[in-house]
């Protein structure tokens, strides 16, 4: 169901969005996945404030420091794509695709092939800045991590969105736990020896142009204002994306502490 | 590209050698492409805990015994054949499996069901959605019909090709399907074998249970239409087949019956390794565990230095100065924080030995042919945490005390316990210690921790009896050790030579004050 703007490309429409809130921007990117038959890019350049952002099926013993996240309180969002976890704050970029299963010439409805799809696409974005690549699952300089993916793929529409690292502060790294499972490429690095920032390669401006540029290239591209999209919006739609409540994460601290006591006893000589 | 029109019939009820695949979204199979992609999606667990999603290391590994993307169809009468067939099966029961992603994954977690048993769904209505990896993924279902039965619940591990549900296909849906891929080979269709295995009420019946629940109940002879089920929603758990057969008297003790625990990690133990936790009562099949982070690096490792040449040498130490150091420090003790155990003393006194025998303490470079002798003691402790063996090293234990060594190591347990380990607490040791003891056993074998030329095993200490000169027994308080050493690098008059001035640290404790700066 492409939409074909110039002939044989599709429309996709692009919303620019800055400081917007993750919770708010996940809410969005999940009714227009689910409620809409057109393809989105959607950009936001920052996000307003520190927050944390789990996968689906994340668990906040397992993954976070959760007295550092109830002390500093630091909110919570579990997403509704997989994936692991990231702390996003202003110095985020965001950039997300979300499209009808065959918008994309060649590009099957798998995680795979859309992961690819989208390193193509961004290696023209890179291109002679950088040693870009698609790793894994990341996106890489080199060796070191620059920008997480994470995926949900329904009936017949997919979510391809990325949080990239321009910059980065290195004691919010104390909230995340190193995670249960990580890219083979990563070794035994630790977070700072693991990712690096984009600002060090380019600036913000010129990256959202350039992937706009880039999205062209697949896209007939028109822009879009947040304010059209929500007068048209279905209310009620509800979403999965939510916050999780303190209550939530106490008992999460309280269930991670029970455990850490038990396996510290039977470690004694 | 020739594409060929297939209707394949099968036998019975299930081809559990064969790979199913329903294509999860539109009538037309989507290629999803097994070739392997840049990067494939192996993933290495440093983690804590075992990972619950599992990706076959290379796509290759994963290949179609079909080489095309159909589904089949399990009815009661059935037949096989190449050529489009005019009368077609009138209905039954479909295994609905759950299909690869098109990228090698072997495993996904089961999120949600939009379905429950005994809903009427549709053609291409989703019905489930799975994660894998990094996507979420809405299964749709290729037939309209009837949930006669679903298998899995949310938070499952459901391995690819696994049945997910079971619908009864209300009329003949055996129709002829597109085919992107060449026409599966001879080999393919030889490898389509029917499977003896009836449908039983218990495979058919409306109950929630998972698989090993049924499996369980069919090695009893229980039929689940007659158990209660406790769990979520009338889920139909182990422990109500268990009491169910108890008191149709078919096993004596539900308890007896019921899982172990998963077992405890100890630190020091240095061939312990994770497990599967715990066993399935009548549940014997096999399970395969894709080796992650500690234990897929123990692989490379150990892989290693089994190329060089070893030597072990073995001896016992008197530990009763320790024992009694040990509880000295113990009971004059009075931060709350510092627990008091035998290592922090060993550690100490193997660095005491250490600096009269710098060659134990050395690295080798085969390429030119050289010996490091390093300058620092960075002791290596084994530890075994619930993700494998991992050896993190008290840096500098030549400039520590017993007490800073005992709170170095409380740390690097604790970090290793929450795998939160830094590549600078893995990095760099310069000789390792074994504690196998911890766990028992008297003594281990141990392997070199590389590029290390001395490794070190203790057993536990035991109380076993001594010989006086004049034949009287005394009880004593024994350690054996173990020592690995690189027979390139060391000969065993160095080692037995170190080992000596070691023992007497331990056996008297109180020369490490006469050598203390």
């Amino acid at each position: 169901m492409g939409n074909p703007g110039k002939i044989g490309v599709p429309m996709m429409n692009l919303v620019r969005l800055k400081g917007v809130p993750i919770l708010q921007q996940l809410h969005l990117e999940e009714r227009l996945l689910r409620t809409s038959s057109h393809n989105w890019c959607i950009i936001n350049d920052a996000t307003n404030q520190p927050t944390i952002v789990m996968g689906v099926s994340g668990k906040p013993a397992e993954l976070l420091e959760i007295e550092s996240v109830l002390c500093d309180q630091i909110p919570v969002v579990r997403r509704f794509t997989g994936g692991g976890t990231v702390l996003v704050d202003p110095g985020t970029i965001f950039v997300t695709f979300i499209c009808n299963k065959d918008a994309v010439a060649g590009v099957q409805p798998y995680p795979q092939p859309i992961m690819s799809w989208s390193g193509a696409l961004y290696n023209k974005v890179f291109q002679g800045i950088g040693d870009f690549h698609l790793r894994e699952n990341d996106y890489v300089f080199g060796d070191r991590k620059f920008g997480g993916n994470a995926q949900s793929i329904t009936k017949n529409r997919w979510i391809h969105h990325t949080s990239f690292l321009w910059d980065y502060e290195f004691r919010n790294m104390a909230y995340l736990k190193l995670p249960a499972r990580v890219p083979e490429y990563r070794l035994a690095r630790g977070h700072l020896e693991f990712i690096c920032r984009m600002k060090d390669y380019l600036s913000r401006s010129v990256f959202i142009d350039r992937t706009i540029e880039a999205a062209k290239t697949h896209f007939s591209v028109r822009s879009t204002d947040l304010e059209a999209i929500e007068t048209t919006a279905n209310t009620k739609f509800c979403p999965s994306t939510r916050l999780l409540t303190m209550q939530e994460l106490e008992a999460a601290a309280k269930f991670a502490s029970q455990s850490k006591v038990s396996l510290t006893q039977s470690f004694s000589l | 590209m020739m594409i060929g029109r297939r209707i394949f019939i099968l036998q019975k009820r299930s081809f559990t050698s064969v790979r199913r695949f329903l294509c999860p979204y539109t009538s037309q199979a989507p290629n999803p492409n097994p070739s392997p992609a840049q990067g494939s999606a192996s993933f290495r667990s440093a983690g804590s805990r075992s990972s619950i999603l599992h990706v076959s290391p290379s796509c290759s590994s994963y290949t179609f015994v079909i080489s095309f993307n159909v589904p089949y169809i399990a009815v009661n009468r059935s037949f096989f054949s190449s050529h489009a067939v005019a009368d077609l099966p009138v209905g039954g029961i479909v295994d609905v499996p759950l299909a690869q992603t098109g990228e090698g994954i072997a495993e996904c977690e089961l999120l949600k069901w939009f379905v429950q048993e005994g809903d009427q769904i549709e053609e291409f209505q989703p019905i489930c959605e799975v994660q894998s990896d990094k996507a979420t993924i809405e299964i749709t279902s290729r037939y309209k019909g009837k949930v006669a039965q679903i298998l899995y619940v949310p938070g499952d591990i459901v391995k690819v090709g696994e049945t997910l549900l079971k619908i009864v296909v209300e009329e003949a849906q055996v129709s002829t399907y597109v085919l992107e891929n060449p026409t599966p080979t001879q080999e393919g269709l030889k490898n389509i074998k029917p499977c003896d295995s009836e449908l039983t009420k218990n495979d058919i019946c409306g109950v929630l249970s998972t698989p090993a629940v049924r499996n369980l109940a069919k090695q009893h002879g229980v039929d689940l239409n007659d158990v209660k089920g406790t769990g979520k929603d009338g889920r139909i758990l182990k422990e109500d087949v268990l009491q169910y057969a108890f008191q149709k008297g078919s096993i004596k003790d539900p308890s007896a019956s019921l899982t172990s625990a998963s077992r405890r990690q100890f630190l020091g133990g240095e061939e312990d390794h994770p497990h599967p936790s715990g066993e399935v009562l009548g549940s014997y099949e096999d399970k395969t565990v894709p080796l992650r982070g500690f234990q897929r690096t123990m692989v490379k490792s150990m892989s290693m230095a089994a190329k060089v040449p070893h030597f072990h040498y073995v001896d016992e130490i008197n530990c009763d100065a320790l024992v009694e150091l040990k509880s000295s420090f113990q009971n004059t003790n009075s931060d709350p924080d510092v627990k008091h155990t035998f290592l922090p003393t060993l550690i100490k006194s193997l660095s005491m030995a250490l600096s009269k025998y710098p060659l134990m303490n050395s690295c080798f470079n085969e390429e030119l042919l050289e010996v490091i002798l390093k300058g620092s003691h960075n002791i290596g402790i084994a530890m075994a945490t619930p993700s494998g063996l991992v050896v993190p090293n008290i840096k500098n234990v030549q400039s520590l005390s017993i007490l800073e060594i005992t709170k170095e190591l409380s740390r690097l347990q604790l970090l290793a316990l929450d795998n939160k380990l830094n590549p600078a607490d893995i990095c760099g040791g310069t000789l390792t210690l074994s504690n196998i003891g911890a766990i028992g056993g008297k003594f281990g074998s141990p392997l070199l921790n590389l590029p290390e030329v001395s490794i070190i095993a203790i057993g536990r200490i035991q109380k076993v009896p001594q010989f006086t000169d004049d034949g009287n027994i005394y009880p004593a308080s024994i350690m054996t050790v173990n020592i690995g050493a690189d027979h390139r690098v060391l000969d065993g008059a160095t080692v037995a030579r170190f080992c000596g001035e070691w023992k007497q640290f331990i056996e008297k404790p109180e020369l490490l004050m006469l050598h203390m700066k």
